[in-house]
């Protein structure tokens, strides 16, 4: 395992992993920060949050998103930029499993309004392999 | 790196990202602009199987009563209501669909509530409703307690689409205590096309 890791520690494939998720996380956030209102239906349809808070997490979650990718882009607090994206990946992917197990069918609005993606299986894979990508960003790189 | 710093840095850019769609809703809110969010969300109404189903015996106080057990052939047949949508009390309000609300209007077994402006209600509304602006409902809570639902459930509409303000004034009517509400979003417009029973004149709010 460890060699494992310190393979994956390989400076580029370190950066190259930042550069990707930070992409993904700023197009996903600007499109979410482009319709609010509709986000906030989606978060409403996963039935995660409290009534009350789904606006709060609506209007600051695309924000943090936005931040964090575009640190890791830039590489500026690069480490902790990738912990929040992991660690919104796994939030990401638990959602979607428990509205999928939940029977729930509806768009995830991971990429705001125009992604007409709903949640299912195809969609848990997709965010399992983001999450691998996040978990590579936050590896020290090998030096 | 020391791992102090990365949950310095976590907690920094999480900070900064929250502060910043914090600052850019409060933008939104200010003046024309048009993507602000409230900062509490109004729950919204949850469906309940979009449709109400058939009356199940041992509902509520409001429910029609189970038609008694008996094994005497000449006893009364059960009534009518027994066959009505039950409306029943969830805190929140529910929505009903048009069948629903067409036989609890033929029963006369629910109060109607335009929740549209007066001239709107005065131009056309499902027969028997009273009008309860939205405008009105919410400054003057007075006219929210005065309204008498006589043990009845309530079904509360407006200009069905899009219109959510039969959605307000349910929650305004819940909360002075209003019990067994029910919202009809496909509203007027639908209620109409159906071609079923619609008053003209401007009654009483």
């Amino acid at each position: 395992m460890k060699t494992l890791i310190e393979k994956l520690s390989h400076p580029l494939l370190v950066r190259l992993a930042g550069i990707a998720i930070g992409l993904v996380f700023v197009v996903a956030g600007l499109a979410k920060i482009g319709d609010m209102s509709t986000f906030a239906t989606q978060v409403h349809n996963f039935r995660l949050t409290p009534v009350a808070l789904e606006n709060l997490v609506a209007m600051t979650l695309p924000w943090i998103e936005v931040v964090a990718g575009t640190a890791l882009i830039l590489g500026v607090r690069r480490r902790g930029a990738a912990w929040i994206c992991a660690g919104l990946m796994v939030v990401f992917t638990l959602a979607v499993g428990q509205a999928a197990a939940r029977g729930l069918d509806f768009e995830c609005g991971c990429f705001g309004k125009g992604d007409a993606s709903t949640v299912g299986v195809k969609k848990l894979i997709e965010n399992v392999g983001l999450t691998v990508v996040a978990l590579i960003a936050t590896l020290r790189r090998r030096s | 790196m020391r791992s102090g710093s990365v949950v310095t840095d976590i907690a920094l850019l999480a900070g900064v990202g929250m502060l910043l769609g914090l600052g850019y809703n409060a933008l939104g809110l200010r003046g024309g602009n048009d993507w602000g969010l409230a900062w509490k969300a109004v729950p919204l109404i949850e469906t309940l199987g979009g449709e109400v189903k058939a009356v199940a015996a041992g509902a509520g106080d409001f429910a029609t009563p189970p038609a008694p057990v008996s094994d005497d052939p000449l006893a009364p047949p059960p009534t009518a209501r027994r066959d009505l949508p039950v409306i029943e009390d969830f805190g929140r309000p529910m929505e009903i669909g048009l069948e629903a609300v067409k036989q609890l209007h033929e029963a006369d077994a629910a109060l109607f509530i335009d929740a549209r402006e007066d001239w709107e209600y005065a131009e056309g509304h499902i027969a028997g409703a009273i009008n309860l602006p939205y405008e009105q409902a919410i400054t003057d809570p007075a006219m929210l307690e005065q309204v008498d639902q006589g043990g009845r459930p309530i079904i509360v509409y407006c200009g069905g689409g899009s219109c959510e303000i039969s959605i307000q004034v349910a929650w305004e009517l819940l909360g002075v205590g209003k019990t067994h509400i029910a919202v009809y979003m496909g509203g007027f417009p639908e209620w109409q096309q159906a071609g079923y029973p619609v008053d003209k004149k401007a009654g009483e709010a």
